[in-house]
């Protein structure tokens, strides 16, 4: 032990690679993203940058993108999705835990969509929402839900919405099979002693199982929560953003204005924005699920 | 699963293998340097033009046809096509890096200023000077005028030129007692747009055959599709974009929030009410294979859907369903209030300024966009004839192309009346402002704002988007573009 | 816990269910790609058709647009990991194996990091990758992956390195080993499976990430997915042959996740949970 420690310099030149790839890295677009965000620059009409404005862009973030649109869309799919997936992946976990013969089996199944690339379940989601003969349209229809005339993903009540189900089918099994792990690392005494008490299943859940997943729940649901955040492979595919901005995401947005009417100025704004509000999630978040954690 | 993961040898072996064929199969290209362009086939002698395209409808026409052109020049053609936005970042990215990514380019109306201004392309004037086998008076100046030229140059030639005009079932106005639409201007003095609105409302719900006809089917897709065809709509109505533009002096403060405008988005949900739901959805092709399916009376769109909706699907080299029961028609003219506007758009086909091997992309240039290049693009049959997007007067004349596009006359009608640069004004940020605009319709048509309040905002945002880009006030010096400077510039070039 | 017959025949409806909901839709995707291309979409569904090859033919073989692309997808996703593992190796053994001031910290860069939205340096290094020649090349896009890889692999890789009993390394110190061949003799025969679990994963975040090569590829260096969306043409969704490149897109990431199955868990957990 006392030699592995006695060299105070080697720990950080093992560690120094890393940390300057990845440094430098993100120093470069933020730092590109911050001088540019303060000129005047699109590309459509000037190959360099032209002037100094000041901080219009981060005005033409608000004045001329669907910018908050886009952030309390991005929050409501990141918020409801996250929890559809921690409820749902939660109970196929209880399942699971019943250990019936054959679980395992269910168990190895369950991996596959996760595994699936997110743009190849958007192809296979637009293809279940085709209006006409897509499977889950005719499915829905066939148990009475009230399928919109322009189809899921053209009607402005529910694109936000398939959205959300193509994301939550790709990844609550990802809930499941982690919480099912959590679950058997568990110690079983307190389980079968609170069985034994005659606890109902209400409160077995309430009291035991959910405390006991609680610490992984709270990594799982932050991972989620951002990936969610972030999304664009699922909205690219699916909706555009569409109809109207009644599905744009925050990412999106920062595509449509980065490589479709590209000003880069203006993005350059809407990259500083996104990254702090981003951080301000993480910080918050960190704060609270590493609380006391060791390392 | 319980079990503390002590890796079994199986596990290792399994692995082991896994990541080596993963590597080997990895580490054998790993050996070329980076990003070393193909090999080309043979080094030796023959030169290449490299040709970036766009996933249309001519350019498989095109890829078709090249090997005439390599056969006659001894120039092989490399032919890569991409999307739209694929290819208009790539180009963008060439730009920057003033790389020689490609000889010839496939550049769509809206590009031609921003890729002329930033000196991205190069000017064929020179070129159409030195050559009279160009002929560039063989071209309609209208299509031209909207495709090719800014201020005061020819930029490139046009490859596929659309106007729009309208489809429509006659099996279905036969049952209606409707009559026949007008194929020619000439006999469409008293043929409106009151009344083309008129027509979809009695076709709409019909029946016939135990298929339930809409009248109508609409391009609803936000933000670029729908305003390729609403502007089609709203310029009947009179609507400009900007103050005071192709004329100089330019002043791009937006007129897009007015009472013409006004009516013709709340005339355009009338469509969609009489339109398929789903439409609102809709991109360009979407639209076509609807009409195709044959539940729909009649709609308007690019000229190119006049063959394109023969087919059941593009590609499939299947007959629609409809191919023996559908005409084309003009756009209504309004007698009162002078001759419609058709929109005119297209691609054409221009030099990188970087290209290093300039005279086989201007020989290319000459063939692809030329009366035999084109002319063996329409006759190319390609799982059916998918290419008469002609801006050649001479090939609207000619008997083996006629045969196959028997609408030609009305087609050339409709680009005699086309103005590329009115109803969707291809200045330097258009893609900005149609990338909103077409949000806003869409928002207007799906319900969520009125159209009143949908233009408003619209208004608003192009006033910001053209302030925060420096276009108002424009300081740059302006250019009178009109027909009539093309056509002086076609005749100095051709003399 | 003493199930009834009634329970359990209960719960394995649900079982069943939930895998039919959750890889159904995958099976009917693979069925989209044997189908003829007229056969897209039928209402009803139906289930039974004559399947062809027809759109592997047409994407992988004969014009096979996509094949090039499946390779460049085993070029970038391999040569990710290639230069990820040396980094994150180092930095891993440094977390597992010494006292850092700020380690905590440090740690919480990397999954912050990992969790920054991928489209913020999209821009900047389209624009870099332009001026330094980089644009469109192989290079461009496993230098940015790297942000993805990196993080997440120093994560997992000290989870793994924690496991490793510490006595070993020591004995050999004191039998007079360097510590550098403590480490090649010792830790990483020992950590091995480890750092071939983690370049999986990392391999697989590679193989399915989109929006890198969506901006940074060119033609000849585009990858799998890059090549599925051009199917969405200006002329039409071609189904049948994105459903064909998409299947191949999905088949190495869940053949390895099937074959993975009980790494999978701590895999998608950073090394959290143990599984």
């Amino acid at each position: 032990m006392p030699r592995l420690l006695s060299t105070k310099t080697v720990p950080y030149l093992l560690l120094a690679p890393s940390l300057i790839v990845l440094l430098s890295l993100v120093l470069y677009p933020m730092g590109f993203a911050l001088i540019n965000s303060f000129r005047f620059w699109n590309l459509q009409t000037s190959p360099t940058p032209v002037s100094f404005v000041g901080f219009d862009n981060y005005k033409m973030v608000f004045t001329t993108t669907p910018f908050l649109a886009a952030l309390k869309n991005t929050v409501v799919l990141s918020v409801l999705a996250t929890c559809a997936q921690f409820c749902l992946g939660m109970g196929i976990a209880l399942l699971l835990y019943t250990n019936l013969r054959g679980m395992s089996v269910v168990r190895a199944l369950l991996i596959m969509p996760v595994s699936v690339a997110p743009i190849v379940v958007g192809f296979l989601f637009r293809y279940l929402f085709a209006p006409e003969g897509g499977l889950l349209i005719w499915l829905l229809k066939g148990v009475g839900f009230p399928v919109p005339p322009q189809g899921m993903l053209g009607n402005a009540n529910t694109a936000l919405l398939s959205i959300g189900m193509a994301d939550t089918w790709e990844w609550t099994p990802f809930f499941a099979i982690v919480l099912y792990a959590a679950l058997l690392n568990s110690p079983q005494e307190i389980i079968d002693a609170a069985r034994s008490d005659g606890a109902n299943k209400l409160s077995m859940l309430w009291y035991i199982f959910l405390p006991m997943v609680k610490p992984i729940a709270a990594f799982l649901i932050m991972i989620r929560f951002m990936q969610l955040f972030n999304s664009f492979d699922l909205v690219y595919v699916l909706t555009g953003g569409g109809p109207g901005t009644a599905s744009r995401t925050l990412s999106f947005n920062l595509y449509q204005e980065g490589l479709v009417n590209y000003n880069i100025g203006l993005t350059a704004a809407m990259t500083w924005i996104i990254v702090i509000i981003v951080a301000v999630i993480i910080n918050i978040y960190t704060m609270v699920v590493f609380r006391g954690q060791e390392w | 699963m319980n079990k503390k993961h002590a890796f079994t040898r199986r596990d290792f072996l399994r692995m082991t293998g896994a990541v080596g064929g993963a590597l080997a199969v990895g580490a054998i290209p790993a050996l070329e340097v980076g990003a070393a362009p193909p090999p080309r086939r043979s080094a030796q002698a023959t030169e290449t033009v490299n040709v970036l395209t766009v996933g249309d409808p001519w350019d498989l026409a095109l890829q078709t046809v090249t090997e005439q052109f390599t056969e006659e020049t001894g120039i092989e053609v490399k032919i890569e096509s991409l999307g739209y936005v694929a290819l208009q970042a790539r180009l963008v990215n060439a730009f920057l890096t003033k790389t020689a990514d490609a000889d010839v380019v496939a550049v769509d109306q809206m590009w031609i200023s921003q890729y002329a201004d930033n000196g991205w392309i190069r000017s064929l004037d020179d070129y159409i000077k030195a050559d009279s086998d160009t002929e560039i008076d063989d071209f309609l100046p209208e299509v031209l005028y909207s495709l090719s030229t800014w201020r005061g140059s020819m930029w490139t030639l046009p490859i596929a030129a659309y106007a729009q005009g309208i489809m429509y079932r006659t099996d279905l106005f036969e049952e209606a007692g409707l009559d026949p639409l007008p194929a020619s201007t000439a006999d469409a003095e008293d043929w409106t747009w009151e009344q083309y609105f008129d027509m979809v409302a009695d076709l709409n719900g019909m029946e016939m055959g135990g298929e339930e006809f809409f009248g109508t089917v609409v391009i609803g897709a936000q933000p670029v599709p729908i305003v390729h065809m609403f502007t089609q709509l709203s310029a009947r109505y009179g609507t400009r974009w900007f103050e005071n533009f192709p004329e100089a002096p330019w002043d791009f403060t937006p007129t897009i929030n007015s009472p013409e405008n006004v009516a013709a988005l709340t005339d355009w949900k009338k469509l969609y009410e009489m339109a398929p739901p789903e439409s609102i959805n809709y991109l360009w092709f979407d639209a076509g294979t609807r009409f195709s399916q044959g539940d729909i009376g009649m709609f308007f769109h690019w000229t190119p859907y006049f063959y394109l909706v023969n087919n059941e699907g593009y590609l499939s080299g299947k007959p629609s369903p409809v191919v023996d029961k559908f005409k084309t028609a003009v756009l209504p003219t309004l007698a009162a209030d002078g001759p419609q506007v058709v929109s005119l758009g297209g691609w054409s086909l221009g030099m990188p300024s970087t290209s290093a091997n300039q005279d086989a992309a201007w020989q290319f240039i000459k063939w692809a966009t030329g009366a035999d290049g084109q002319k063996a693009m329409g006759l190319a049959d390609t799982k059916g004839y998918q290419f008469a997007d002609f801006g050649r007067k001479s090939l609207y004349e000619d008997a083996s192309l006629r045969k196959i596009y028997p609408f030609l006359d009305t087609q050339m009608e409709m680009m005699v009346l086309g103005d590329g640069k009115v109803v969707r004004p291809p200045m330097p940020i258009y893609t900005s402002l149609e990338a909103v605009y077409g949000l806003q319709i869409n928002e207007a048509m799906s319900g969520a704002a009125t159209p009143e309040a949908a233009l408003e905002t619209t208004d608003m945002l192009f006033n910001n988007i053209l302030t925060g880009n420096q276009m108002i006030p424009y300081n740059i010096e302006s250019y009178d573009d009109t027909l009539e400077n093309t056509v002086a510039l076609i005749e100095e070039l051709s003399a | 816990m003493r199930t009834t017959t009634r329970q359990k025949i209960f719960i394995y409806l649900l079982i069943a269910l939930t895998l039919v909901v959750f890889v159904g839709p995958i099976l009917w995707f693979v069925m989209l790609a044997f189908r003829a291309p007229g056969d897209t979409y039928s209402n009803p569904p139906t289930f039974f058709f004559k399947p062809t090859f027809e759109s592997f033919y047409v994407t992988f073989i004969n014009p096979g647009n996509n094949a090039a692309q499946l390779r460049n997808s085993l070029i970038v996703s391999t040569r990710t990991i290639m230069l990820s593992l040396p980094f994150s190796l180092a930095a891993a053994y440094s977390l597992s194996r010494y006292r850092i001031r700020a380690k905590r910290f440090v740690m919480m860069w990397y999954i912050g990091l990992w969790m920054a939205p991928p489209i913020v340096f999209i821009i900047p290094y389209f624009i870099l990758m332009t001026w330094i020649g980089w644009a469109g090349s192989y290079q461009a896009m496993i230098v940015l992956l790297q942000t993805i890889t990196i993080p997440f692999s120093i994560w997992l890789l000290k989870s793994f390195l924690d496991e490793m009993p510490f006595e070993l390394e020591e004995a050999a110190l004191v039998d007079g080993a360097s510590r550098l061949q403590a480490f090649v003799r010792i830790t990483l025969p020992l950590a091995l499976p480890g750092i071939i679990v983690t370049s999986i994963f990392a391999f697989v975040f590679s193989w399915n990430n989109v929006l890198f090569p969506l901006v940074l590829s060119k033609q000849a260096t585009a990858t799998l997915p890059v090549g599925a969306i051009s199917f969405f043409a200006s002329t039409g969704i071609y189904w049948n042959q994105i459903a064909a490149t998409a299947v191949v897109t999905m088949l190495p990431p869940m053949v390895i996740f099937l074959v993975l199955g009980r790494y999978v868990v701590r895999g998608l957990t950073f090394g959290a949970v143990k599984g």
